[in-house]
């Protein structure tokens, strides 16, 4: 009789599953009928793995199946959806570009207000003798889309009051509201372009995510 | 649909053919981490994470015991759990006695309703277990578990906790031992049914 070894237990653990090889078996059975403290052990053994087998099964306090948000599956997406979105970019980058033209455009013709506000006095030291103004020269002046006084401007525009020759006095000009219109234009096409197509662009992939759910739980 | 043609499916992205082998499989992966952490609601956040973690690694599963490799899965979670555990301990809602030592089972623990002389055995069987399965090393634990309560036999375990067979026979041989003599400290404890089993068997 002698103290069982890790060995020993090892061997038991496994005879006890079945694991041994029919010499191993043999071997360890005719150790065991010689010694009842390897017998004892063996029966330990046997009892804590009888009293495992039992242990209570729990059931489970939900389902665990998995949703596709968990999986971390993406509902497809539209071709349209990104072509959209880039359009809708290129439309607000056009916008920019709109709003800073025309606000250097505002700059300049602010730096030119002066010019015009001091055209009459100006064209009173120019008028005398000045260059006629008459009606075909302005209407060649309004005719041009874009205005920009120039100094022989003033003078053609020069009231002809002081004249000698004077046949009637023409009003300082203001600056034509004409030449502004198209700018202003684009300036509210762009944004509301970029708005429609990001809207739709949400739109449709509202729709799609609407039509994946729908086809998920159905299935 | 059999159990390869929805693993089939499910590795082509089928959620619902997934879903199937969930349902096969959740009451093992559930037991089996509730033993591994001995706590319901991190057994079953474990359980949860490792059904993800298996949907998503699923391409990685190469034949072989289906059940062994989900079983891996949830043994990786509960070691997860178990890390994080360690790093951050919680102070446990056991009252103090006068000498500042835990009460175990204080008096509002106790369950109000009326048990039966069977279900009082087993719940104390499962506290006796539970208390020896927890003092055991976590490789212990989890092989331990995977073989004697499971049922896995020794190749599945191998592919489980991802060791040797022969680690495996080692590692079983140790926890039984230690088992064995953790259990016998609730020899009186245990049910009446077991001591008669025992003595029947000697």
């Amino acid at each position: 009789m002698t103290t069982p070894s890790f060995r020993d237990v090892e061997q038991l653990s496994a005879y006890l599953d079945g694991r041994l090889s029919q010499v191993e078996k043999t071997r360890l059975e005719t150790r065991l009928q010689a010694d009842p403290t390897l017998e004892a052990l063996l029966g330990d053994l046997r009892h804590a793995r009888s009293i495992l087998r039992r242990t209570p099964k729990h059931s489970v306090p939900r389902n665990f199946t998995i949703s596709p948000r968990m999986a971390g599956i993406r509902p497809p997406v539209p071709r349209l959806v990104p072509l959209f979105s880039w359009a809708s970019a290129v439309a607000a980058f056009l916008f920019i570009i709109t709003l800073g033209g025309t606000l250097v455009g505002q700059i300049s013709s602010g730096t030119a207000a002066p010019m015009l506000a001091s055209a009459p006095m100006t064209s009173q030291a120019y008028g005398l003798g000045g260059g006629l103004a008459t009606d075909a020269t302005m209407s060649a002046l309004t005719d041009n889309t874009l205005y920009t006084p120039t100094p022989e401007t003033f003078v053609l525009m020069a009231p002809q009051a002081t004249s000698s020759i004077g046949t009637r006095s023409i009003a300082p000009l203001p600056v034509p509201m004409s030449a502004k219109k198209p700018v202003k234009t684009w300036l509210f096409i762009w944004p509301g372009l970029a708005v429609l197509l990001f809207g739709s662009a949400l739109l449709i992939r509202w729709l799609t995510l609407l039509a994946y759910r729908r086809r998920i739980n159905k299935k | 649909m059999d159990e390869p043609a929805l693993i089939h499916n499910a590795q082509h992205g089928d959620l619902n053919a997934f879903n199937s082998l969930v349902l096969t499989y959740q009451d093992i992966v559930f037991n089996t981490a509730l033993r591994i952490l001995g706590d319901e609601d991190l057994a079953a956040d474990a359980s949860q994470n490792a059904f993800i973690s298996a949907f998503r690694s699923l391409n990685s599963y190469r034949g072989g015991s289906f059940r062994a490799w989900l079983l891996r899965t949830v043994t990786n979670a509960c070691y997860d759990e178990l890390r994080r555990k360690k790093r951050r301990p919680t102070t446990p809602l056991e009252p103090e006695t006068g000498e500042g030592e835990d009460i175990e089972t204080p008096r509002w623990l106790i369950d109000p309703n009326p048990t039966t002389e069977d279900q009082l055995d087993q719940v104390e069987l499962e506290h006796a277990i539970q208390h020896c399965l927890e003092n055991l090393p976590t490789d212990f634990r989890a092989v331990v578990v995977l073989a004697d309560i499971q049922g896995l036999d020794y190749g599945e375990v191998a592919m489980a906790v991802r060791t040797p067979i022969g680690t495996v026979k080692s590692r079983l041989a140790r926890a039984r031992l230690r088992l064995r003599e953790c259990l016998q400290g609730f020899r009186e404890l245990l049910p009446s049914a077991f001591r008669l089993e025992e003595e029947r068997q000697l």
